[in-house]
């Protein structure tokens, strides 16, 4: 047999894995099958449920051609044989999450443990006025009429597969919804902690983040592990920001060494309006991050920011499509990566400006420090401009360390392996500055640092 | 202190030091003086231990340790000192955690004791002083946006944190106008001490009215080809290097 046929032959049975397995997921997410709207029966999500599992079922399921997955591959996620986690976790006191907590941080505290929301561990505090958040299945309970239309009203149709997969089968998640002009003073940190289970299990938590026109919030997301526990996260967002509305988000992926970890964010923007993501990935052997922005107004500005570090067999893979639809819009995206051991990592961003959208500003920049010869980053920024009056611009770096600025540290008496830590955590530096807490600047600089620590830099 | 015999040393297939020898004793200023291109960078880095050059005859030690046996940052802790020619910035290190870093090594490879907080916030500053640099410089990223004179004074501030037995000065005068060179050599003055040794590198005389050297040499192709006093320098400033250089060919 030559090797073509091999690998295609392969590839059919790949797929077929795969579909096997959204399939068997999707029928644990069956309706009768899960907590958020069995008793409730809200048609309107039960009919969206249902069209999301369509989609999944009619959906060419990716190979190593598909472009959006050519460079992560989906093998080793499948032969995990994940399966839905159904019931809610709620052995954890307070005390236990405290290891995971950011010293200093004065935050609203919501938890989710393995997807659910815990109002145990959660310490949401005393909320302004116009401010809602809570648990998705309880707000699906009390008052779904609140959430109709919003809800999957960003990632339903043409969505990705995993963000279909999870509308058909999400259990809960975290609902934050500001009312117009509505002030959050304190940023509100969302904690997804995840605990191993006898079974690898795929958790599916599902947010929406909602901003009233001049609406203003600031949200911490962090994803991290109880141990080195084998699951899957597959988290969905939905943020929509009003006219004029402000959202400072960060995002910190820490996931255990040996989990699996998918994100897919869809973001809209009205007029005027400022989103600020920073989104830092250290955690996880194989995760996948994308971030979907649309506008539906003029002057708004996204700026996407990143920070990723991948060492021994991780793989951190972030995907970004902004669609400039409208005049007078601006984006940046900024990410930056260091691969060391045989770490991978995979940068592909799409810019795209219709033709309508002149005026757009947007500037991407990748830029890559690779610490071993074993590491590797496959980077591609892509613009697709259809405007004539636009300004847009695209850089990709792939470095090493500068032998001069080395040379300089250890001249100075300090070691080969501080004087390397030190000079990725420089290079890092721009990145982790953009957080707007210093809690958090430090707790990042300190994870990054420690993971640098015992990397293997030589 | 230093000594130095027959080193040769290569980059890449070209002989650069062609047999150079020097002897430095405790609290002794050396000038070395030579046209460009003759060496006087590439023996400072030799010394430094920076990578890209081969020693291939020769050897070098400092009060009796083989430099040539150590890491750069060993010869460092050791008490050798490089104020760079280029001085490199380092976007996104933080200059004073630079500084914390550089002394708490070296403190602990003598068995000191790291500074708490407070006193090295107390030592910086009184350095700092003295080369006229502004407080602000230690929460800038080491030598990123500096002006040249700024990078020069921030060599000799760190030489002044650093405390080193054995400083090597590469240029340190090149670029600075008169008032910046008056500082770097008061700070550079304030520095000596009859246990202290430096090895002043220039291209110019005129540093050496502010630094008064007990030896000049002199380098060219890679070998000191002259030695004398500091009369030397004055020598060398009236009549160029032509005739010692072409001398020595001929
Ligand atoms: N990294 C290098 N690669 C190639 N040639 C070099 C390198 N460093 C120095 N040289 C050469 O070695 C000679 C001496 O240079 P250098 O030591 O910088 O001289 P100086 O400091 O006296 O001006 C010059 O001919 C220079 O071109
Ligand atoms: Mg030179």
């Amino acid at each position: 047999m030559s090797a073509a046929t091999n690998s295609s032959r392969q590839q059919t049975e790949a797929a077929e894995a795969f579909a096997g397995w959204l399939h068997d997921l999707g029928e644990a997410a069956s309706p009768a099958g899960t907590g958020v709207d069995a008793e409730s029966a809200q048609g309107w999500l039960a009919a969206e449920r249902q069209q999301a599992a369509e989609r999944l079922r009619a959906q060419a399921v990716p190979t190593g051609k598909s472009e959006s997955w050519r460079y992560t591959g989906l093998r080793s996620l499948i032969d995990q044989g994940f399966i839905q986690v159904d019931e809610p976790l709620s052995a954890l006191t307070p005390e236990d999450i405290e290891e995971v907590l950011v010293p200093g941080l004065d935050a609203h505290r919501a938890v989710l443990v393995n997807g659910r929301y815990s109002a145990s561990l959660s310490e949401l505090g005393t909320l302004p006025r116009g401010v809602r958040v809570g648990s998705l299945s309880q707000m699906l309970e009390s008052d779904p009429d609140a959430l109709q239309g919003v809800l999957t009203r960003l990632a339903g149709e043409g969505s990705h597969l995993f963000a279909a997969l999870n509308t058909a089968a999400m259990q809960d998640g975290l609902v934050l919804l500001l009312e117009r002009g509505a002030l959050l003073e304190r940023p509100i940190e969302i904690i997804h902690l995840s605990v191993g289970m006898e079974e690898p299990r795929v958790a599916q938590p599902r947010h929406l983040i909602s901003l009233g026109d001049g609406a203003q919030a600031q949200v911490i997301e962090r994803y991290i592990s109880l141990g080195d526990a084998l699951y899957c996260t597959n988290s969905v967002l939905e943020i929509a920001l009003g006219r004029d509305a402000r959202l400072t988000h960060a995002r910190l992926q820490q996931e255990s060494p040996n989990a699996f970890h998918i994100t897919s964010l869809y973001l809209s923007q009205d007029a005027n309006s400022h989103y600020a993501g920073v989104n830092i990935g250290l955690g996880g052997i194989w995760a996948r991050t994308d971030l979907v922005t649309r506008f539906s107004g003029e002057h708004a500005e996204c700026d996407l920011q990143g920070l990723y570090l991948a060492g021994d067999k991780q793989l951190i893979d972030y995907h970004m499509d902004v669609r400039h639809g409208l005049p007078n819009c601006s984006s940046r995206e900024r990410f930056k990566g260091i691969l060391y051991g045989k770490g991978r990592a995979v940068f592909d961003g799409l810019v795209y400006v219709a033709r309508d959208a002149q005026k757009t500003d947007a500037a991407m920049s990748n830029r890559n420090l690779i610490l071993s010869e074993n590491a590797e980053v496959d980077t591609k920024p892509q613009l697709e401009i259809y405007a004539d009056d636009v300004k847009c611009s695209h850089g990709t770096t792939v470095g090493q360390i500068e032998p001069e600025a080395l040379f300089y540290l250890r001249s100075r008496g300090i070691s080969a392996s501080l004087a390397r830590r030190m000079l990725c955590l420089g290079f890092a530096g721009e990145i982790i500055d953009a957080l707007d807490s210093e809690a958090l600047r430090d707790y990042v600089t300190e994870q990054v640092g420690d993971r640098l620590e015992r990397a293997p830099l030589d | 202190m230093l000594s130095v015999k027959g080193l040769k040393a290569n980059v890449g297939d070209k002989e650069i030091l062609r047999g150079l020898d020097l002897e430095v004793a405790p609290g002794e200023i050396h000038a070395i003086m030579g046209p460009n291109g003759s060496g006087k960078s590439t023996f400072a880095h030799v010394l430094s231990g920076r990578e890209g050059y081969e020693v291939t005859a020769g050897s070098a030690k400092l009060d009796g340790t083989d430099l040539f046996e150590l890491e750069p940052e060993e010869r460092a802790r050791l008490g050798l000192f490089l104020a760079f020619q280029y001085p490199v910035e380092l976007p996104g290190v933080n200059n004073m955690y630079f500084l914390k870093a550089a002394l708490n090594a070296i403190r602990k490879s003598r068995g000191e004791d790291e500074f708490d907080a407070v006193s090295f916030m107390r030592l910086m500053k009184e350095k700092l002083k003295v080369l006229h640099l502004d407080d602000s410089l230690l929460k800038r990223p080491v030598n990123f946006g500096f002006s040249g004179g700024e990078k020069k004074r921030n060599e000799i501030f760190q030489m002044a944190m650093l405390e080193p037995k054995l400083a090597i000065l590469d240029e340190t005068d090149s670029g600075l106008d008169i008032d910046a060179l008056r500082i770097v050599a008061d700070g550079v003055n304030a520095l000596r001490s009859p246990e202290r040794s430096m090895i002043v590198v220039t291209h110019y005389q005129r540093l050496l009215d502010y630094i008064e050297p007990d030896y000049v040499h002199v380098l060219a192709k890679g070998q000191i080809i002259r030695s004398g006093g500091k009369e030397l320098a004055l020598e060398l400033e009236e009549k160029g290097y032509g005739w010692i250089v072409d001398g020595e060919a001929a």
